[in-house]
C-alpha cells in the first residue's frame, strides 16, 4: 500500500461540490430530521463558498439532494431574479448539472429565503428553507443548551407566555414573521422567518420541508401528512397578514401575499410577492398558453 | 472569479449513493410506501450513510466487514448508531432490544435499524403518524412476533429508533414518529 | 406592463463582482508571492483562522480577497471542505517543538531558560517615514548568541506538576483517528476537550481579544499570569500506511498556558494554540479557557458563549447577511403594527380590475 492508495485523482471540486463524507453526515441527519419532526438536529456544517447567513444551510440541503435530473428552483423573498436567490441557482446548477427554473410548477427542488411559492406543491417536490435562526426559544432563552432542555421537557410556557403578553400590550399578536409552530404535537419550531401567511402551507402538506440553519449547524424537517399547528390561544385565532384584498398592481392578481411599494406622495402600491406567478399572471393576461398550478390560498382564503 | 470545470458529471458511485438515499428520504417521510433501490441488499445503504463518524453492530459478518470499509467502526449493539440486524429471529429482536433510542434530550441518539423482511405478506399493520394522511395498511412477513410489541415498548417519542425493512429491491420506512397498530 | 421579464439579479450580482475585482486588478503568481513573503504574520492569522497551513493559498486567498480579512478565510474554509482527509497527524508533545520563542511571566527564570526570541514587542513604534523618501528600512543584521538556545524546551507545566502546584489528572489516551473533530461534527455544550481547543484554534483573532480582554478586565474571575507561551515549529509526523512514522514537514504554532490559583489551593491552567504565530489570540484563548469553568450562562467566559461568538466565519457572514433584503419580513411585522393600531393597510388609489389567478 502507498499514499497514493488511499487517496485519489486530484479533482477541483466534488459532484455537487460536498464531498462523499459531508453528503453522507447531511444524509444521516436528513433521516433523523425526517423521523423526528420539528426536531432540530445538530450537524457539522461544512463551509461552502458562500458566507454564513447567506443560505449555506439550505444550500447544503440542496447539494446533498441534487442529481443532473434535478430542476432547481431558487426564491428570496418571494423573487427568483433577487441578487442572492440567483447567485444561489447559479451555484448549484454550476456544481451539478442540473436544470434552473423560475417555475415552481416545474421545479424539483425549491429552495427559498422567507417564503413558500403560493402555488401547491406536490408530492413530487422537496422544499427547503434558508434558516437564519433555528431556535424558537432563542427570544425567551438565548443559551442553547437550556433551550434543549426545555425542548426535551416540551416546556413552551415561557414561549405562550410572551404571546400572552403580546395580547395584553397591543391586544394581538405581535409576532410578524417566523411564527412559531407545534409540530406533529410535540416539538415548537420556527418555520424560518416566512410570513404568518404561509405557515398554514406547512400544515398536512403533500410535499417534504426541510429547514437547515448552516451557520447555526441545524436542521430539522416538515414531512409530508404532519401536523404544523401554529400557537395560538383558544379565543384568538391565528390571523394571517392583511392582504387577501390587496391587489398585485403589475398583474392585476388579487387575494395572494404582497409587497408593498411605497410611492411619492404618500400612499403604497402592492405587487405580488411570488415573482414568477405574476409573471406567469402578465403572460396568460397577455394570450400565452401559460401554466398557472393550483394556490394554497383561493380568493384569499386559505380552504381547509 | 472560480473557474470550474465544464458541466460535473457524477460518476457511478455518486449516481447510486443519491439514488439511495432518495429511496430511504422518501421511504422514511412516507411511512409504508416502498420504494425501489438501485440495488438490492443492505451494502447500498451502507455506502450511502456510513463514515468514519459511525458506529454499526452488524450480525452478518460480511456486511459488517464491508460496513468497516467505509470507516465505520464495528462495537455492540448498545453502542451502535447503525444496526443491521436479522429481525426474524428470537436473537435478532434481543439485538434490538439493547439499540440505542436517544432520549428527548438528544432524539438524534435514536439509532438506525436496517433489517431484510417481506413486503406484502405475513402480519398486517395500521400505520398512522406523520407522513400519512389517514392511515396506510402494509403486510409484512419474515419479521420475529415479538417485533411490534418490542418497537412499542422502546420507542418513547421523540425516543426511539428507525426502522428501514429490504425486501430484494424495496425499501419501506419505520420512523419512530409512527404509531403501529397490530391488525 | 411587463413584471421582471429580465433577469436583472444576475446581471447586477456579476457587474457588482466585476467592480469589486476591477480595483484589484490582475491577480499572478508574483502578487502572491510578494503577499506570502512580505506578510508572514497576517498569512499565519489568516491561516490559523482557517485551520489550513498552506501559506500559498492563504496568500492567494488575501490577494484574492484583496486583503479581506474574513473573505480569506473563508476562501480558504470552503476550499479546505472540498480536500479528501488523508491521515491524521501523531500527537505532538511540547518537548518536542522546535522553539523559536519561549516566556514566562510566572518566574525570573524557568527550566531551559527564557528565550525572547522574534518580537517586537521592546521596539519603538516609530513609523519608517523615510521608506516614502526614497530610504529604504533595512534590518540590521541578527548577531547569533555565543551558545545558540537548544531546540527544544522543556514544559513548565511539567515542572509544576511534579512540584504539586497544578493538578495533574489522570490522562486519556484517545487514539489519534478517534479524536472528535469540529469539522465533522457539530459543538454541542457541554464541549468535547478536543472540541473546545479546536475551535479556539480556528476563532477570530480580534472577537477572541474582545472576550479575553473582558475577562481580564474583570468580567472573568481568574487574573491571567502567562506561564508560557510559545512560538515554534511542529514536526508533521504522520504514519505511513506501512506503518513507519515520518516526517511530512513542519508548522508554525503557537501556544498559550495562562494560570491562576484555583479554589483547590492549586494553580488552574487555561490553554490555546493555533497554526501560526499569533501571539494575542493565544493569550486571549487562554484567559477565555483559564475562566470557563463554572462560568455564568451568558457570560462572556462561558465556554458556549465565546465559541459561538468567536467563530470568524459564522460571525462575518451572519453580520453581512442584514444587508440582504428582509422586505417580506418587514412587511409581516408592519402588518402586526397596522393591526394593533386599529388602522388597516391603506389600499392604493386606482387599482387595475383583480384578476384570478386560480387554475
Amino acid at each position: 500500500m502507498t499514499i497514493a492508495t488511499l487517496t485519489k485523482p486530484w479533482q477541483a471540486f466534488s459532484y455537487g461540490f460536498l464531498d462523499a463524507s459531508a453528503k453522507r453526515e447531511l444524509r444521516r441527519k436528513m433521516l433523523k430530521a425526517i423521523a423526528v419532526p420539528g426536531c432540530q438536529m445538530p450537524y457539522a456544517s461544512r463551509e461552502v463558498p458562500m458566507a454564513r447567513g447567506w443560505g449555506t444551510g439550505g444550500l447544503q440541503v440542496t447539494l446533498t439532494l441534487l442529481k443532473p435530473s434535478s430542476v432547481v428552483k431558487v426564491i428570496d423573498q418571494g423573487a427568483d431574479d433577487s441578487v442572492n436567490a440567483a447567485s444561489i441557482r447559479s451555484f448549484l446548477s454550476k456544481v451539478s448539472g442540473a436544470a434552473e427554473t423560475w417555475d415552481t410548477l416545474a421545479a424539483t427542488l425549491i429552495q427559498s429565503r422567507h417564503r413558500i411559492p403560493e402555488e401547491r406543491l406536490r408530492a413530487d417536490q422537496v422544499l427547503v428553507l434558508q434558516v437564519p435562526n433555528p431556535e424558537p426559544l432563542r427570544p425567551v432563552e438565548p443559551n442553547m443548551s437550556v433551550a434543549r432542555q426545555m425542548h426535551a421537557d416540551a416546556d413552551y410556557g415561557r414561549l405562550w407566555l410572551i404571546l400572552y403578553e403580546q395580547i395584553v400590550r397591543s391586544g394581538r399578536i405581535m409576532q410578524g414573521a417566523s411564527y412559531p409552530a407545534l409540530v406533529n404535537g410535540r416539538h415548537v419550531m420556527t418555520p424560518s422567518p416566512i410570513p404568518r401567511w404561509d405557515l398554514p402551507k406547512l400544515h398536512m402538506a403533500q410535499h417534504l420541508t426541510f429547514l437547515s440553519a448552516g451557520r447555526e449547524k441545524r436542521l430539522y424537517a416538515v414531512p409530508p401528512f404532519t401536523r404544523v399547528e401554529p400557537l395560538v390561544f383558544s379565543d384568538v385565532p391565528y390571523k394571517v397578514e392583511d392582504h387577501a384584498a390587496l391587489t398585485c398592481h403589475r398583474s392585476g392578481v388579487a387575494g395572494y401575499f404582497m409587497n408593498e411599494i411605497p410611492q411619492d406622495g404618500g400612499g403604497s402600491v402592492f405587487e405580488l410577492s411570488d415573482s414568477h406567478l405574476g409573471i406567469k399572471a402578465i403572460r396568460r393576461r397577455d394570450g400565452e398558453d401559460v401554466a398557472l398550478g393550483a394556490t394554497w390560498y383561493e380568493n384569499g382564503k386559505m380552504p381547509r | 472569479m472560480t473557474q470550474l470545470a465544464a458541466v460535473p458529471v457524477p460518476d457511478a458511485f455518486e449516481i447510486r449513493t443519491n439514488a439511495t438515499f432518495e429511496a430511504l428520504m422518501l421511504a422514511l417521510s412516507r411511512p409504508g410506501s416502498a420504494h425501489s433501490l438501485p440495488a438490492p441488499g443492505m451494502a447500498g445503504l451502507a455506502e450511502t450513510l456510513l463514515d468514519r463518524e459511525c458506529q454499526v453492530f452488524c450480525d452478518d459478518p460480511a456486511l459488517a466487514e464491508i460496513c468497516a470499509g467505509f470507516g465505520a467502526a464495528l462495537v455492540p449493539a448498545a453502542r451502535a448508531d447503525h444496526l443491521f440486524l436479522s429481525l426474524d429471529t428470537p436473537e435478532g429482536l434481543a439485538l434490538l432490544e439493547q439499540a440505542p433510542v436517544g432520549s428527548a434530550l438528544y432524539p438524534d441518539a435514536g439509532a438506525t435499524v436496517i433489517a431484510s423482511a417481506r413486503l406484502g405478506a405475513g402480519q398486517r399493520l395500521r400505520l398512522t403518524g406523520p407522513g400519512i394522511e389517514t392511515f396506510t395498511d402494509i403486510e409484512l412477513g419474515d419479521l420475529a412476533p415479538g417485533l411490534w410489541p418490542l418497537r412499542a415498548a422502546r420507542c418513547r417519542y421523540p425516543a426511539g429508533f428507525d426502522l428501514f425493512l429490504i425486501c430484494e429491491g424495496r425499501v419501506i420506512g419505520l420512523p419512530r414518529s409512527t404509531t403501529i397498530e397490530v391488525l | 406592463m411587463a413584471y421582471v421579464a429580465t433577469r436583472g439579479g444576475e446581471r447586477a450580482i456579476e457587474q457588482s463582482e466585476r467592480l469589486y475585482r476591477a480595483e484589484l486588478g490582475r491577480i499572478d503568481a508574483a502578487r502572491v508571492t510578494a503577499v506570502r513573503q512580505t506578510l508572514p504574520m497576517l498569512i499565519d492569522r489568516v491561516m490559523g483562522e482557517a485551520s489550513l497551513y498552506e501559506p500559498d493559498l492563504a496568500a492567494l486567498a488575501l490577494a484574492q480577497s484583496g486583503g479581506d480579512l474574513y473573505e480569506a478565510v473563508l476562501l480558504l474554509r470552503a476550499w479546505r471542505t472540498t480536500q479528501p482527509r488523508l491521515g491524521i497527524a501523531e500527537p505532538v508533545e511540547q518537548e518536542q517543538l522546535v522553539t523559536h520563542r519561549r516566556i514566562s511571566a510566572a518566574f525570573k527564570d524557568i527550566p531551559g531558560g527564557q528565550i525572547l526570541g522574534p518580537s517586537l514587542d521592546y521596539s519603538h513604534r516609530l513609523l519608517a517615514t523615510g521608506v516614502l523618501q526614497g530610504h529604504p528600512f533595512e534590518p540590521r543584521p541578527v548577531e547569533p548568541a555565543a551558545t545558540p538556545a537548544p531546540a527544544r524546551q522543556p514544559s513548565l507545566a511539567a515542572w509544576q506538576k511534579a512540584q504539586g502546584l497544578v493538578a495533574d489528572p489522570p490522562r486519556a489516551e484517545v487514539a489519534p483517528d478517534d479524536i472528535p473533530d469540529l469539522t465533522r461534527e457539530p459543538l454541542l455544550f457541554p464541549a468535547a476537550r478536543a472540541h473546545t481547543l479546536q475551535s479556539l484554534a480556528r476563532a477570530d483573532t480580534g472577537g477572541m481579544l474582545a472576550l479575553g480582554y473582558s475577562a481580564m478586565r474583570g468580567y472573568g474571575n481568574a487574573h491571567p499570569t502567562v506561564n508560557e507561551l510559545r512560538l515554534a515549529e511542529a514536526e508533521l509526523r504522520v504514519r505511513h500506511p506501512r506503518g513507519t512514522v515520518f516526517s511530512a514537514g513542519r508548522v508554525k504554532v503557537s501556544q498559550a498556558e495562562v494560570m491562576a490559583k484555583g479554589k483547590s489551593g492549586l494553580l488552574e491552567l487555561g490553554f490555546c494554540a493555533t497554526l501560526g504565530w499569533n501571539e494575542v489570540k493565544v493569550i486571549s484563548g487562554a484567559t477565555l479557557d483559564l475562566n470557563a469553568p463554572g462560568a455564568a450562562k451568558g457570560s462572556p467566559v462561558e465556554e458556549e458563549f465565546f465559541l459561538y461568538h468567536t467563530e470568524p466565519v459564522e460571525a462575518s457572514g451572519f453580520c453581512i447577511h442584514f444587508k440582504l433584503p428582509h422586505y417580506v419580513t418587514f412587511q409581516s411585522s408592519l402588518d402586526a403594527l397596522r393591526g394593533a393600531r386599529g388602522a388597516a393597510a391603506p389600499i392604493p388609489e386606482q387599482a387595475p380590475e383583480p384578476e384570478e389567478v386560480t387554475a
